[in-house]
């Protein structure tokens, strides 16, 4: 029973504990009407025109959807829509190559960096700015790069010695290819900054204590950092998995999610639906399918991941 | 930022852009430079109530009161005079056209908003919009009730789009009370009523001004084509004589004789790529028989999964042999940036290329001096050439039915789509705007920027050019074929299942957009079709 | 740690070809900003790595300036769009930072906000690409499209997240005493903020704005869809560097793209030290 807990002195406590629970609620008010202003009405508006073949092409209002009423047509349809689940497997593809390699390179550079060498803070401060290259113009960047007459293939040829002349952006899995490199090159620093806080944070006489003990490197590493290193990684990946689900500038900057659909993710594939086909019932059941499949993701990761989850949602 | 900074802002750009537009301006008319303006025209001819003054042949652009362009000017005035004017009209337009409006040309001449101001003294406020993007804006304004616009320029396609969204508004009454006179057989649309109806007309009414003409035409190398060597090489090898093809198999042949990627040098260099590409595979298709290919019978049925279509995604396809590695994701500006640095021996653009191109103010160009056009390349039918090329994109103006000020709007418009003022207008090297009234063909300023060798070619290329599709859906039936030829060329899909794709789609879209709008539309659409068949001999 | 010799030279050689992919991307894009039309583009196999001639043409021209080789001079300069990014970028990180850290202390001091962490979590979780419709329909009947307060405020929205998880980490990592000596002394609850706790988190509140800041100048997609004209930001504007007398202005597009990649840059290497933080949502405890 809390009243009793809170005897001794209570109706001042209790004053003082009303108080703050007022200044509390003011000091988190602000926030929690900017996240009501972007849920709320955009949450229900696609509600309604999600069960609807609403479209700006029809020249009603949103508000005079319910006309077009079709109930689940959207839903259905979209579980059929060929187009939708490759765009989906497309991402998911980036997503398997990229973040593993992103965390393999961070994680090794990392290890590269966890003592004092000459020149560690210049060669880490330059190892970081990738990730701080607005992603649209490193989208530019990489677009130049692999033009056929391009940098990349101009580097190729003179390491092989042959005339390269790969048409990158123009071939279906070629142009997948410098996507992802593009992802892996801007991404790869983030998980170096953050695998290489979590690398140093291991103590260090452990480490010392397990050298002792005859250790190798290798035992070291696998039976100490990593099982210490355990939440920084979750963390890391999940950063990375979230961001690369949403995976749109660089790309469609750089192909247009083309040639054809060879490059089209999720949010390219909606991107075009808002802009060229207009068809926003379908957008919005789209996008309310998202929303409850990441929720529920959320909501397993979240209880699986048992005391971390209690420190994150604390 | 007020509309007084705005202005000024871009006065100063224009300023700033002077030592080019000179540049420009003393390659493609020197006799317009001529020390003072003693020979200019400073007032306007008699009889003349408006135009532009001040340089050689500016009566050609005045107008008296009995004009289209005459009439626009007083009614705007007695509008202002009523009070029922408004201050300003809000014009969006692509990026790439506003110079066209807002540059003075030729020298010593005003800017077309200039002279409108002047004139009416209402402001033209143009408002930018990314090239590209003009249907999306256009859409963002009408679906949010952004009212951002009285008039929005798109893709001349989407108007059927347009109008069914209730968005832009039925110009009839206008139309009936200004009398535009764009069917005018001497200075109108070429095919005169037939004409206005396939660039402004939706079922019947009247929802566009069509600002551009955008007649896919065709370009050469006369230094390649001209040099004996290659004469001679050509001959040797093929057993005719090296000039501008006059069938695809021609057009590829040479292509393939001129492709030398070491030098640098491809083939032809029509687009293949996500947007832009399919309206090369329309000349192809449509040429498959005599007088056309249609894309729909008059049942509503797609005619693309056949035979023919087959053949033009198959010719299409192997047609990447020439071309640049890069080709499926090359867009226009590679295209023209390749063609100025010499790097083609062919290639079909918007009409505008020599203009931009073969033009000695634009230093960056290796081709001046250097350009030809040819008529579109076409097929052998029994006896007949059948050369068909595409109209495509084209700006037309239309107004939003959040306008308060229509009247004016669409005032606005009668002037500036007249063929004086339009005439004047796209002889101005500054924009994308291009020629497509009979007036504009046999203007000499315009004929100085585009070139004498050119604009005849344009003009029977017009002649020969089937439209593309402009019904409900437009955007979404485009979509699906472009979308499926990529992936054609990409080697995702066969030519056969991409037109099979392609065919299951449109009968879906067909579905959706309603089979009694849509048979109407494509009958309206084909009257429009070209019936010229040239002689093979 | 002792290590051999070979391990440095591993080191040192793994360490320079990392560098040298990390700059390649960057350095051509410098050293295209320099370089006149004439050398943008390979023409058979002459590429150009380095300026052979190098001008200030491209930057000449972003701003205005007609130069000779581009005989195109543009309807718009850059000038406004630099503006609209740093407009809008400012005031969303303001914003964010506002609500973020009100909230982080509500919640670090006070255990208010109920399930905001996990609304917050969801927020960025969301593909924002999903709700743009919506959004585009809001603002317009806000009157917020094409405006940068308009994108402003979104922004502050979208990296509230960050700036909540990232001041809560600061808050929870202060020590409690020195506050409530404050209070015991009888200063009220607000002065105690604003004269203890405010001066003690000026560097944590400062290197958190920076990251806010940079995720802000990001963006593309936003922009894209809610912006037209007046205020385009950078990325946005850059889509129309083109000309059909020149094509592609490669040049032009490089020297811009140098332009805004100097803030986020000069701004992250300012934080490297608490970068971590902002990244981990601030999980990481360090």
């Amino acid at each position: 029973m809390s009243g009793v807990t809170e005897a001794p002195g209570a109706a001042e406590a209790g004053d003082d504990a009303r108080a703050s629970r007022k200044l509390g609620l003011y000091l988190t008010l602000p926030a929690q009407l900017l996240v009501l202003f972007i849920a709320v009405f955009p949450l229900l508006m696609q509600l309604y025109i999600s069960l609807t073949g609403w479209s700006p092409l029809t020249g009603m209002g949103w508000w005079n959807a319910w006309s077009l009423w079709n109930s689940f047509q959207n839903y259905v349809e979209l579980a059929v829509d060929n187009r939708w689940w490759s765009a989906l497997l497309r991402t998911l593809l980036v997503m398997v190559v990229c973040v593993p390699a992103e965390f393999l390179l961070g994680l090794g550079l990392a290890t590269l960096f966890m003592d004092n060498f000459y020149g560690k803070r210049a060669f880490y401060s330059i190892l970081l700015m990738p990730m701080m290259v607005v992603p649209a113009v490193a989208g530019y960047m990489f677009f130049m790069l692999f033009q056929s007459g391009g940098p990349v293939n101009d580097l190729l040829s003179t390491l092989s010695g042959q005339n390269i002349a790969i048409a990158w952006l123009s071939n279906p899995s070629l142009a997948m290819v410098a996507v992802m490199v593009a992802d892996i090159w801007q991404w790869t620093p983030l998980m170096f900054l953050i695998l290489l806080a979590g690398l140093v944070g291991v103590q260090e006489d452990q480490l010392k204590a397990a050298t002792l003990l005859g250790a190798n490197w290798r035992q070291r590493f696998v039976t100490i950092m990593l099982p210490r290193m355990k939440t920084i990684i979750i963390i890391a990946l999940a950063i990375r998995t979230i961001e690369n689900f949403k995976i749109f500038d660089t790309l469609y900057i750089m192909t247009g999610g083309g040639p054809g659909v060879a490059t089209e993710t999720i949010s390219v594939y909606i991107y075009k639906l808002i802009t060229n086909d207009l068809n926003w019932g379908y957008v919005a059941a789209i996008a309310l399918v998202i929303l409850l499949t990441l929720s529920v993701a959320l909501g397993i990761a979240i209880s699986r991941m048992g005391k971390a989850s209690t420190e994150v949602t604390k | 930022m007020t509309t007084q900074n705005r202005i000024s802002r871009r006065q100063l750009l224009a300023t700033g852009s002077k030592g080019a537009l000179v540049a420009a301006a003393v390659g493609i008319a020197p006799q317009f430079i001529r020390p003072g303006r003693a020979f200019a025209q400073d007032a306007l001819a008699a009889g003349m109530i408006g135009g532009p003054a001040g340089f050689d042949g500016a009566e050609r652009y005045q107008y008296g009161p009995d004009t289209p362009e005459g009439r626009a000017i007083e009614a705007l005035r007695s509008l202002k005079g009523a009070g029922k004017a408004p201050e300003r009209i809000v014009l969006g337009l692509s990026d790439g056209s506003i110079g066209q409006l807002t540059q003075p040309f030729p020298a010593g001449a005003p800017s077309i908003k200039e002279l409108f101001e002047q004139e009416t003294g209402i402001t033209l406020d143009i408002v930018g919009v990314p090239n590209g993007q003009e249907f999306t804006k256009t859409m963002q304004d009408i679906s949010t009730n952004g009212g951002q616009f009285d008039i929005y320029a798109v893709e001349w396609n989407r108007l059927g789009d347009l109008a069914e969204t209730g968005g832009i508004i039925k110009m009839d009454d206008f139309v009936a009370a200004h009398r535009p006179e764009w069917d005018d057989p001497e200075r109108g649309y070429v095919n005169g009523a037939q004409g206005v109806s396939l660039l402004n007309q939706y079922r019947g009414s009247t929802y566009g001004v069509s600002l551009d003409g955008d007649f896919q035409t065709w370009n050469y190398r006369t230094d390649l084509f001209g040099a004996a060597a290659e004469q001679k090489a050509f001959a040797d090898k093929y057993g005719y004589e090296l000039k501008p093809p006059r069938t695809w198999k021609e057009l590829d042949e040479i292509s393939s004789f001129f492709f030398r990627p070491d030098q640098g040098l491809f083939g032809s260099t029509d687009l293949r790529n996500q947007g832009w590409g399919y309206t090369n595979w329309y000349q192809r298709y449509t040429s498959m028989a005599s007088p056309n290919q249609f894309l729909f019978a008059d049942d509503g049925k797609p005619l693309i999964n056949s035979e023919q279509g087959l053949a033009a995604t198959e010719e299409y396809i192997k047609s990447l042999a020439y071309k640049s590695p890069d080709a499926i994701s090359w867009s226009w500006p590679e295209q023209y940036g390749n063609f100025g640095s010499g790097g083609a021996a062919m290639t079909c653009a918007f009409s505008n290329l020599p203009k931009f191109l073969d033009n000695p103010g634009n230093s960056g160009s290796m081709v001046s001096g250097k350009v030809g056009s040819m008529l579109p390349p076409g097929r052998e039918i029994g006896g007949d050439l059948v050369r068909r090329t595409v109209l495509w994109l084209n700006l037309s103006a239309s107004i939003s039915s959040q306008s308060k000020h229509p009247e004016a709007a669409y005032l606005l418009l009668q002037w500036l789509g007249s063929s004086r003022i339009y005439s004047w207008m796209t002889a101005n090297p500054g924009g994308y705007f291009d020629p497509f009234q009979l007036a504009n063909f046999s203007d000499p300023l315009v004929r100085q920027t585009y070139h004498d060798y050119h604009m005849d070619v344009v003009r029977e290329s017009v002649a020969r050019t089937v439209p593309s599709i402009n019904y409900p859906g437009a955007t979404a039936f485009h979509n699906a074929l472009d979308e499926n030829l990529v992936a054609s060329l990409t080697g995702a899909k066969s030519a056969a299942q991409a037109m099979a794709d392609t065919e299951s789609e449109w009968l879906k879209i067909a579905g959706r957009v309603g089979e009694e709008k849509l048979l109407e539309a494509i009958k309206t659409n084909k009257a429009a079709w070209p019936t010229v068949v040239d002689r093979l001999s | 740690m002792r290590r051999s010799p070979a391990f440095e030279l591993f080191r040192y050689a793994v360490i320079v070809l990392a560098i040298a992919i990390t700059l390649v991307p960057i350095a051509w894009m410098a050293s295209m900003a320099f370089k006149p039309i004439a050398e943008w583009q390979a023409t058979g196999n002459n590429l150009t790595w380095w300026p052979k001639n190098p001008t200030l043409d491209n930057f000449r021209f972003i701003f205005g300036e007609s130069s000779t080789e581009l005989i195109v001079a543009l309807e718009r300069t850059a000038a406004k769009p630099i503006l609209a990014s740093l407009l809008a970028s400012v005031f969303g990180t303001l914003i964010a930072m506002a609500a973020g850290s009100a909230a982080a202390y509500g919640l670090s001091r006070f255990k208010a906000g109920g399930n905001l962490p996990l609304a917050l979590i969801q927020l960025r979780l969301f593909p924002p690409m999903a709700v743009m419709i919506p959004v585009m329909i809001m603002w317009a009947f806000l009157k917020l499209n094409d405006t940068w307060w308009g994108l402003a405020l979104v922004y502050g929205i979208v990296t509230l997240p960050f700036a909540f998880w990232l001041m809560k980490t600061f808050f929870d990592e202060m020590p409690r005493e020195i506050e409530e000596a404050a209070l015991v002394e009888g200063c009220s609850r607000f002065r105690v903020f604003l004269k203890v706790t405010l001066p003690m988190m000026a560097a944590p509140l400062a290197s958190s704005a920076l990251f806010v800041f940079i995720l802000n100048w990001s963006d593309y997609l936003i922009a894209l869809l809610l912006t037209t004209r007046e205020w385009v930001t950078i990325p946005v504007y850059m889509a129309s560097l083109s000309s059909s007398m020149t094509g592609q202005l490669y040049g032009a597009k490089a020297a811009l793209g140098l332009i805004a990649a100097v803030p986020p840059i000069i701004a992250g290497i300012a934080i490297q030290k608490h970068l971590v933080r902002g990244l981990t949502f601030g999980a990481l405890k360090q």
